[in-house]
């Protein structure tokens, strides 16, 4: 279970998360969706104790992420594909965090089996593609066998059978009864994985409901998402005349 | 605790270019050495063996720079490619990390500078065998400790690395202001002429080449071991520095 209450984050003037309070069930894939640049990356890394909120808290089964003994056993986190020395191998990188938990070396090869990078992880990080690299930072937030799962666009850069993959294994986790909370800007693909939605913008919280809920509206969901959030786009072009 | 320096070395020694730096540290002050003892080979009046020393140890100029940018680089080389976030994601505790990182490149460049620094003895030495040059003895307290506190030296330069890129978080600005610490306190120093050693004696290259790494040191300067302690001290007070600011900084 995630919790937000009131999260707020300044940069400067602008504000790029704005009093964000609402709960991430477990058992459940929730999606969270808004425009590019609407704070999810910020309410992320918010969550993970890398960012300080300037008001509120994100709170991780009641306690904040730094209170958290073994982190990596609580909450698993795939920040961006390339959080990790491009000069050190995969197996080296799973290594050096598995020991800062305390977790079992076999654990490094078990995840390294799970995204199929087994063949690949004695090669040097940097001189992955995009989609390995996702498969990397995937490998990193399974790690702990963690009961919550923070994903931050996983599907970036992936082929159309690793966003099947990701879709898969995303879905499996929740089954388990884990709580995943997964952000994206892709609205169709949300629709096909998650069950629940947070939908943002500008920071702030626009809607919390269902793939079901907001399909329901009559238009299709992409309309019922620009519809939401029409109000706090910030960048938009015209159409080619 | 325990954890967080396993994961520290592991990093530590999964990268080349920690190896690449090591080697090279080496390399060059074994290289200075002999260079040394070859050119005094042939030297009229025949060198003394406190010359040979306080020279063939000159290499650490160059061993401090490579050192120096190991320690910057173990942390700008994780804020340059995202890898903090991996880091501080799995260890909350921002300055149990910084510590780890300290113990565990101090301590490997303590190794490596006392590797170093021998190599550069030894490299003196070999190449005055032959001559007239009396040998320098490691069983002479004076040669010992020189050769001992060169290594501790370049030990602290590199924690004083680790303190900068823990402040400064950019590669480039962080080699850029330890090379500039370095160098241009000497220079300012200089331009002082002899009243300048009042302050040069505690300028870090001043203190090395007058009063580490030599048999006995220049008149004006600290003993070896107060210079090679107020090195020390440096190094806290720049992983100090580094320390405050990591804690309520945005990663």
């Amino acid at each position: 279970m995630i919790e937000l209450r009131e999260l707020t984050k300044r940069y400067g003037g602008r504000v790029a998360v704005d009093g964000l309070s609402f709960r991430v069930r477990p058992g459940a894939v929730t999606g969270f969706l808004g425009p590019n640049g609407s704070g999810k990356s910020t309410t992320m890394r918010m969550i993970l104790g890398l960012d300080a909120p300037d008001h509120g808290e994100a709170l991780i089964g009641g306690v904040r992420y730094a209170e958290l003994t073994r982190p990596l056993t609580s909450v698993g986190a795939l920040l961006d594909a390339g959080a990790f020395h491009p000069g050190r191998s995969a197996r080296a990188h799973l290594t050096a965090l598995a020991a800062s938990n305390d977790l079992p070396g076999s654990r490094v090869e078990q995840v390294l089996r799970v995204v199929g990078l087994s063949g690949a992880a004695n090669r040097r990080a940097g001189t992955y593609s995009l989609g390995m690299r996702q498969r990397l930072g995937v490998a990193v937030a399974l790690l702990g066998d963690p009961g919550v799962l923070l994903l931050d666009e996983p599907v970036n850069g992936l082929d159309p059978e690793g966003i099947r993959w990701i879709r898969d294994l995303l879905r499996a986790l929740a089954a388990e009864g884990r709580t995943v909370f997964v952000s994206s800007h892709l609205i169709a693909e949300m629709a096909l994985t998650a069950d629940r939605l947070v939908v943002i913008g500008r920071g702030r919280l626009l809607a919390e409901t269902t793939v079901t809920e907001l399909a329901a509206g009559g238009d299709s969901l992409e309309d019922a998402f620009f519809r939401l959030t029409s109000e706090t786009t910030d960048y938009r072009g015209v159409g080619a005349s | 605790m325990k954890n967080v320096v396993r994961m520290e070395w592991i990093k530590l020694r999964s990268v080349r270019s920690t190896w690449w730096l090591a080697v090279a540290a080496v390399v060059s002050m074994a290289a200075a050495g002999v260079g040394v003892g070859l050119g005094y080979r042939s030297h009229t009046p025949v060198a003394t063996a406190a010359q040979i020393l306080d020279d063939s140890l000159g290499g650490a100029i160059l061993a401090q720079l490579l050192l120096g940018g190991l320690g910057v680089l173990i942390v700008t080389g994780e804020y340059g490619s995202g890898m903090i976030r991996s880091t501080f994601a799995a260890v909350p505790r921002r300055r149990a990390v910084l510590a780890a990182k300290a113990a565990v490149c101090g301590a490997a460049a303590l190794t490596v500078g006392l590797a170093a620094s021998f190599a550069g003895y030894l490299g003196g030495q070999l190449a005055i065998r032959g001559t007239a040059i009396p040998a320098a003895s490691l069983g002479d307290p004076a040669i010992l400790r020189a050769v001992l506190l060169t290594g501790v030296y370049l030990g602290a330069t590199a924690l004083i690395g680790v303190g900068i890129g823990t402040v400064l978080r950019h590669s480039g600005a962080a080699i850029g202001t330890l090379f500039g610490l370095m160098f241009v306190p000497m220079i300012v120093a200089g331009l002082f002429g002899e009243s300048g050693i009042a302050v040069g004696r505690f300028v870090p290259l001043l203190m090395l080449l007058n009063s580490i790494a030599v048999t006995s040191p220049v008149p004006g300067l600290f003993a070896g071991w107060v210079s090679a302690s107020l090195m020390c001290g440096y190094a806290a007070v720049a992983l100090l520095c580094g320390s405050v600011l990591l804690r309520h900084r945005d990663a």
